[in-house]
């Protein structure tokens, strides 16, 4: 029981971290996915981020 | 050794000192976290491995739920370092530069990222979210409308199954007017309030929302809720409160995809 609900408890901070940090926040000059060898910028798929949420949510039920 | 850029988490006046970081690493746990300043504002950066967040690696990275877990606690906890002592402009996971140089560029290009840590100076994001036990729920409200009813014993099926239904929308329209009620109790008492998508769980939510408040209000706002939840009690629905947060719900730009 107790282990239980303390694994419900951190799966839901994880949602929330991703919810903020993977969804929100300043998003810098657009979606460039950048070759490293002559840009600066990389900025991440967030579609690709978000298709891993489901899978982050298991692992993380998994592991506790 | 692989080659090196700067990981952006966000910006912070100019005047913030770097001490602010001195207890975080960075998304690369090696990595002290450091200020890259121009005028006004500051970058928030710490140091990454191209064959680590550069773009071939970092695509494969993206597909490993166990790195992007911990690399978004990084980021949080880098930007959480800092709520409560400065004002913080929270960016989008995964903004990496090459050089400080290219990132003094961005910080001259952007006047709006001064202004938004204005906007945001003395407040805090709080996340408040609203569940229903809807089972529950339904039974009070069938009990308080056959209450008045006469029971007649030989109800046909279609009928029952027509009440039910009905029974079900009332449920949906009752916790949506309710989730309403709250969010507009609270959004009084912020400077600013966001409704998020409902998050899919064990529990059903009903409420899932931001709120910029004011440091001098959150007694005020944390009042609020415990007062909604009070009156909600009876309805079967609770409320969880979290935060406080680096705003990233009033970064400014949400609409932007």
């Amino acid at each position: 029981m107790t282990n239980g609900s303390t694994a419900l408890q951190h799966e839901v901070t994880l949602v929330e971290l991703v919810d903020r940090v993977l969804n929100k926040g300043v998003t810098l000059t657009g979606d460039i996915t950048l070759s490293v060898a002559n840009v600066d910028l990389v900025y991440v798929g967030l579609r690709l981020l978000l298709a891993s949420v489901g899978t982050l949510e298991r692992l993380e039920a998994d592991a506790s | 050794m692989s080659e090196r850029a700067l990981y952006v988490y966000g910006v912070v006046p100019g005047t913030a000192p770097r001490s602010l970081f001195d207890d975080v690493r960075g998304v690369d746990p090696s990595e002290p976290v450091t200020l890259v300043a121009d005028g006004d504002v500051a970058a928030v950066a710490s140091a990454v491995r191209l064959d680590e967040f550069g773009e071939a690696a970092i695509e494969d990275n993206l597909r490993d739920p166990g790195w992007l877990a911990d690399k978004a606690r990084a980021h949080d906890a880098v930007l959480a370092a800092a709520v409560g002592r400065t004002t913080v402009l929270p960016f989008r996971f995964g903004a990496i530069y090459r050089n400080e140089d290219h990132i003094l560029e961005l910080l001259r290009e952007r006047a709006d990222f001064a202004s938004a840590l204005r906007r945001l100076e003395g407040a805090v994001e709080l996340g408040v979210k609203g569940f229903v036990d809807v089972g529950a729920l339904a039974e009070r409200l069938a009990a308080d409308r056959s209450a008045g009813e006469e029971t007649s014993a030989g109800r046909a099926y279609m009928q029952r199954k027509q009440e039910a239904r009905r029974l079900d929308e009332d449920v949906e329209l009752f916790v949506a007017e309710r989730a309403q009620e709250t969010h507009d109790r609270l959004a009084a008492v912020a400077r600013d309030a966001h409704v998020n998508a409902l998050q899919p769980g064990e529990r059903r939510m009903i409420l899932n929302g931001a709120y910029l408040v004011a440091d001098d209000e959150e007694a005020r706002f944390r009042d609020e809720l415990a007062d909604v939840a009070r009156a909600h009690e009876q309805d079967r629905i609770d409320y969880e409160l979290n935060g406080p947060w680096p705003p990233y719900n009033f970064a400014g730009d949400e609409d932007q995809a």
